[in-house]
């Protein structure tokens, strides 16, 4: 899942309108940013099931496990607690904690709970990309939901400031347009 | 490829958009409720 992270945060901008949306973004994708570096090191590790569209089951024993997440959550919204303040700084953290749960929707059981799946607890995941064309229609609702929800979001703070609605209007289509295109590749892949 | 696209669409050429419209501040609302 890529978009659909992209979507989810652009939900959660459309509600807390003081977060700056970039950070959003990336607070969205924090855990498989850190994931590259792991994986370019062969810590974390992509094993193919199928090829296409969720076709792998992803060892990112340390970046997505639970205790992983709360700790790079925790981090990413420290970063940001000095520039943003206390509630956007806990906002950032928890969309970037929401990744590893929109993850457990379609990963294949391949999440630990634990860093390297220490006491070798049982691995979570409900398998939705198992149905891609599922796994899917989930991103694409996120993607349009967070584009409306941005819309309408931007649209009013734009009004309020005494603001035409083309530039909200501009932005939310780019958040529609550019999740559509990412989610494409993504199933195409 | 996905990924790299996403990181650059959203991050970076979304959130430039996004920056120029009148959102309010975070700190600002923060400090007002005080």
């Amino acid at each position: 899942m890529v978009a659909g992270h992209f979507g989810f945060a652009a939900l959660v901008k459309s509600r807390e309108r003081s977060a700056p949306l970039w950070a959003l973004m990336l607070a969205t994708v924090w855990l498989d940013i850190v994931f590259v570096p792991l994986f370019l090191a062969h810590w974390e590790t992509v094993i193919p099931v199928h090829a296409g569209y969720g076709g792998m089951v992803i060892h990112a024993d340390y970046t997505h496990s639970i205790a992983g997440m709360l700790a790079l959550s925790a981090c990413l919204g420290a970063m940001f607690l000095p520039k943003l303040g206390r509630r956007v700084a806990l906002v950032i953290a928890l969309v970037s904690a929401s990744h590893w749960v929109l993850d457990l929707v379609v990963h294949r059981a391949d999440m630990p709970v634990l860093p390297g799946n220490f006491g070798n607890l049982p691995r979570l995941g409900f398998g939705l990309w198992s149905h891609p064309p599922a796994a899917a229609c989930v991103e694409l609702v996120l993607v349009v939901a967070g584009a409306i929800m941005y819309w309408r979001a931007a649209m009013d703070v734009s009004a309020k400031a005494g603001r035409n609605g083309r530039l909200a209007s501009l932005s939310a289509a780019m958040i529609a347009i550019f999740g559509l295109l990412v989610l494409f590749l993504d199933y195409t892949s | 490829m996905a990924f790299l696209s996403g990181i650059f669409l959203f991050v970076v050429v979304v959130g430039l958009v996004d920056r120029r419209l009148p959102w309010p501040s975070a700190k600002h609302r923060e400090v007002s409720k005080w």
